[in-house]
């Protein structure tokens, strides 16, 4: 795979991180309680700026992290089997998020385990510090493992093959997409649209998001099997 | 106009022990939420003191009612008084 595809596969899944949710909603609530509780526009920004850094680092550090599991143990390239593994990986999340993304009642409450998610709505509401806003970033991102870890595992396969120089820029990138819905939202934050504006958007334009996810997950995982397994084979033959 | 400690409620379907009502912090929760929709100081003070007497006089006959309920009629109430605030309160619960 040439160093234009393997970007391209990495910005796609990041593109699909981004899609996801769970980190929207919690700066949603967390900006929602700073604001309710009388905090200057000031302090909500650097509230809600802690919580996107968190954010950021986490994805930073659990795609560099899965990459350098995956050097470890297969080197530069990994097996056939495992890029099989991946892409029905990727294929089974991308159904699973179409039918169990969001639960079906009113509002934008997805499928993680209430425990987490009870955990991270009190934890939005204490949240008085910007280093507790990161390290609610960090649990975020952690709690949402479930359905990012997928494109993680494709991008981290892919970059173990390209290049030390490249690897860095596809981590970037890959980070930096990933959290362009999370700074377009702290943007309209910081310019003082109503959070009623923005929840509503979310959920009015709910299923399209689930649908675009999903939907995005099953091509990247048709692609890289066709681009990676069957074009190898048919290579070797 | 009912007494503060005469109505129970009943908190998430009875997982989270019983507790009185507690005006202060139904006003609380309004003020926050009507602040959170911007709105100035004053008129989210004003809306919070409407919506929790009309909650007052609704729980005036009731001695036993769930967090839910309360909510509903807030939000009922509320929607008449400032419709994006009523969203986000609405909502609080179902946004994660």
């Amino acid at each position: 795979m040439d160093i234009a595809s393997s970007l391209a596969i990495v910005t796609l899944a990041a593109l699909i991180h981004a899609s996801f949710q769970l980190s929207v909603s919690v700066l949603t609530l967390l900006s929602g309680h700073a604001i309710g509780a009388r905090h200057s526009q000031a302090r909500v920004m650097r509230l809600t700026f802690g919580f996107v850094s968190g954010v950021g680092v986490m994805t930073l550090l659990a795609l560099s992290f899965i990459s350098l599991v995956f050097l470890h143990i297969f080197g530069n390239e990994a097996p056939q089997f495992v890029w099989a593994i991946v892409c029905g990986l990727l294929i089974g999340v991308g159904l699973a998020v179409w039918f169990f993304y969001y639960r079906r009642e009113k509002g934008t409450s997805l499928w993680i385990p209430r425990s987490f998610a009870r955990h991270l709505s009190d934890r939005s509401k204490a949240t008085k510090s910007g280093a507790e806003a990161f390290s609610l970033g960090l649990t975020t991102v952690m709690s949402e493992l479930l359905f990012i870890g997928a494109p993680m595992i494709i991008s981290a396969l892919v970059l173990i093959q390209l290049p030390g120089y490249w690897q860095l820029v596809g981590i970037a990138i890959y980070s930096v997409i990933s959290l362009l819905t999370l700074f377009s939202i702290w943007v309209l934050i910081g310019s003082g649209h109503k959070l009623s504006s923005i929840q509503k958007w979310r959920e009015d334009n709910k299923h399209f998001l689930q649908f675009a996810a999903g939907g995005a997950l099953t091509v990247l995982g048709f692609f890289v099997y066709v681009s990676k397994i069957v074009s190898d084979v048919s290579g070797a033959l | 106009m009912n007494d503060d400690k005469t109505t129970i409620i009943i908190k998430r379907k009875g997982q989270r022990p019983t507790e009185s009502f507690d005006k202060a912090k139904l006003h609380q929760s309004i003020v926050s939420a009507t602040l959170s929709a911007r709105t100035p100081d004053g008129q989210a003070d004003n809306i919070a003191h409407a919506v929790t007497n009309y909650v007052l006089e609704w729980l005036e006959s009731r001695p036993e009612v769930t967090s839910h309920d309360i909510r509903l009629v807030a939000t009922r109430h509320l929607r008449s008084h400032h419709p994006d605030a009523a969203y986000l309160y609405e909502q609080h619960r179902t946004t994660l």
